[in-house]
């Protein structure tokens, strides 16, 4: 590992039509969130940040300040873990089974994947066939999966956007706790509120990155009505907590 | 439900293995000379010069042959329904094993396959693979049930019409049933020869159950969690289309086993490939000699017409549940 603390960092990416993107690093053991209207290419750096998609000629993905040119396929699946935004599957595998499937880089069955079941409050669905759950549950098995990898870099697209709202604090608890044992988790959110409480935001705008650092400084009622046309103002709110 | 090996999938492949043992048996048994299974024993031990003739000559590489086209077919479609992330994919469905029958009946045509016995088999490999490559370009992975399905139409009608074409062009009338709706029987050893790749390739299967497993629940998913998913779906392509295109070579074309076994074992055994290839290998041997034996008992039917029957109704079945 080198000097650097980036967990992740990007240089030169350029994906035609969905992202452009000069340089973004984001710093180890933190809770990041990635923000931006619908299509502002979040989904598509997320990807590119996985080794999913290309990073365009002379783009360039680092993870630990290693190239993930120079990172074996095999390695990569234990040391970043990616959830898309859709979960869909066509055979019933039991969930159990497909958390499991998150052991696939480590050659070992089980390590981990109680565990993991249990996290995402998936103990009584261990047996059910995963085509046959709701949207919500399907996305939790998936999280679940990504959780047993054990995987320091965790790259989650929209995982609070199918939960119900408990559920969606468990992950984020989840997620505090993970960056806390000095894992990265990176996300995307819609939700502005929650992304003010992360430890680093990057901001898409139009496909191209608009800002990015700690929340405070970057989600200004300058760029929230730049960026997502909302005028902004603290004041009382509903909090939700866990009990 | 189906993280261990459990009881039920036990006695499922419990089942499939004992059913085909007692299958080849009957199948030695059946015909237009009936043996009793005293003069099967003594014509497998060539005790008895006309049992001996019948069941080394008629019955055995008839048997070996619905036995590899079976499996072959079977495992072909679990290995494109994993690709494609879709249960209605097959070899029949997509035109994969058209393509295999238009090659073969191609080289049949033009005199090739005179000079050597694997020209026919590599005749109908290049014609698969063609078909495979032009379902990729049309119907792209994991594709909807719709564009799958069409582009398996649109192929086996043009398939099914170049090989309706040659064959009457080039006055081998009588062959072109044997093509267009397939069967096994006066099958030789030569055809054994033929169809014995099988074997080597469904082996190759055995040990890519686990990355199979992943890639059918997402290609981008499986290559995040480790998978080289570009060199395992050229493997899968390379083994689905060898598969198709042995089984076509031998026995032209045969409908629906690719569907209707993958999708029963899943609902016996789960989907796990691990599981699901070997034993996909063992019930399509199964479930072809059985469609074989029930054809010669009604009256010579022609097994591509039994698995069509069978396999028709099954196929609509499966559509109402899926669209």
């Amino acid at each position: 590992m080198d000097a650097s603390q980036d967990a992740l960092s990007l240089g030169a990416i350029e994906v035609p039509g969905r992202l452009q993107l000069d340089r973004l690093a984001l710093p180890r053991g933190a809770l990041i969130g990635l923000v931006g209207p619908n299509g502002s290419g979040k989904s598509t750096l997320l990807q590119v940040a996985a080794g999913l998609l290309p990073p365009g000629p002379g783009g360039a993905v680092q993870w630990d300040g290693e190239p993930l040119a120079s990172v074996p396929m095999l390695d990569r699946g234990r040391r970043a873990a990616w959830v898309p935004q859709e979960a869909l599957f066509e055979f019933g595998f039991s969930v159990r089974s497909v958390v499991a499937q998150g052991r696939f880089a480590h050659g070992d069955d089980g390590a981990g994947v109680d565990e993991a079941v249990a996290q995402f409050d998936l103990v009584a669905l261990s047996h059910r066939p995963v085509n046959e759950l709701s949207g919500g549950e399907r996305h939790r098995v998936l999280l679940a999966r990504a959780l047993a990898t054990g995987a320091p870099l965790q790259l989650w697209d929209e995982p609070l956007a199918a939960l119900d709202p408990r559920h969606g604090l468990e992950v984020l608890m989840l997620a505090r706790k993970l960056s806390q044992a000095g894992g990265t988790v990176v996300f995307s959110l819609h939700d502005l509120r929650v992304a003010h409480c992360l430890d680093f935001v990057a901001v898409l705008h139009e496909r191209k990155l608009r800002a990015a650092g700690a929340p405070e400084t970057v989600l200004t009622p300058e760029l929230l009505r730049e960026v997502f046309g909302v005028k902004s103002r603290s004041g009382e709110t509903l909090i939700l907590e866990l009990p | 439900m189906s993280d261990q090996p459990n009881p039920r999938q036990a006695a499922a492949l419990a089942l499939a293995i004992a059913a085909l043992c007692l299958l080849l048996v009957v199948s030695l048994m059946v015909g237009e000379a009936r043996l009793t299974p005293a003069q099967v024993v003594s014509g497998l031990l060539r005790q008895e010069e006309f049992a001996s003739v019948v069941v080394w000559q008629l019955r055995l590489p008839r048997l070996i042959v619905g036995g590899l086209v079976g499996a072959a077919l079977a495992a072909a479609g679990v290995v494109m329904q994993a690709y494609f992330r879709n249960s209605l994919a097959s070899p029949g469905l997509l035109g994969v094993s058209s393509g295999g029958t238009a090659g073969a009946v191609v080289a049949i045509a033009i005199g090739a396959t005179a000079s050597s016995l694997w020209i026919l088999p590599l005749a109908s490999i290049a014609g698969a693979s063609l078909a495979t490559l032009a379902v990729i370009g049309l119907a792209r992975r994991g594709a909807s049930t719709e564009r799958l399905l069409l582009a398996g139409v649109a192929l086996n009608a043009l398939l099914g019409a170049m090989t309706t074409y040659v064959l009457s062009a080039y006055e081998r009338n009588t062959q072109i049933l044997f093509w267009l709706l397939g069967g096994i029987e006066d099958r030789t050893w030569e055809h054994v020869a033929m169809a014995s790749p099988i074997v080597v390739v469904g082996a190759l299967l055995w040990p890519l159950g686990r990355p199979l497993d992943l890639l059918a629940l997402g290609p981008r998913e499986a290559q995040s969690l480790g998978v080289d998913v570009r060199v395992l779906r050229r493997k899968l392509l390379v083994a689905s289309t060898l598969l198709s295109a042995l089984a076509t070579a031998v026995a032209g074309t045969v409908g629906f086993v690719g569907l209707i076994v993958p999708h029963l074992l899943r609902l016996a055994i789960g989907p796990e490939h691990k599981r699901l290839v070997p034993v996909s290998l063992v019930a399509g041997a199964t479930f072809v000699i059985g469609c074989d034996i029930a054809g010669r008992l009604a009256g010579d039917l022609r097994l591509g017409i039994v698995t069509s029957l069978i396999g028709g109704p099954f196929f609509l079945w499966m559509l109402r549940k899926t669209l």
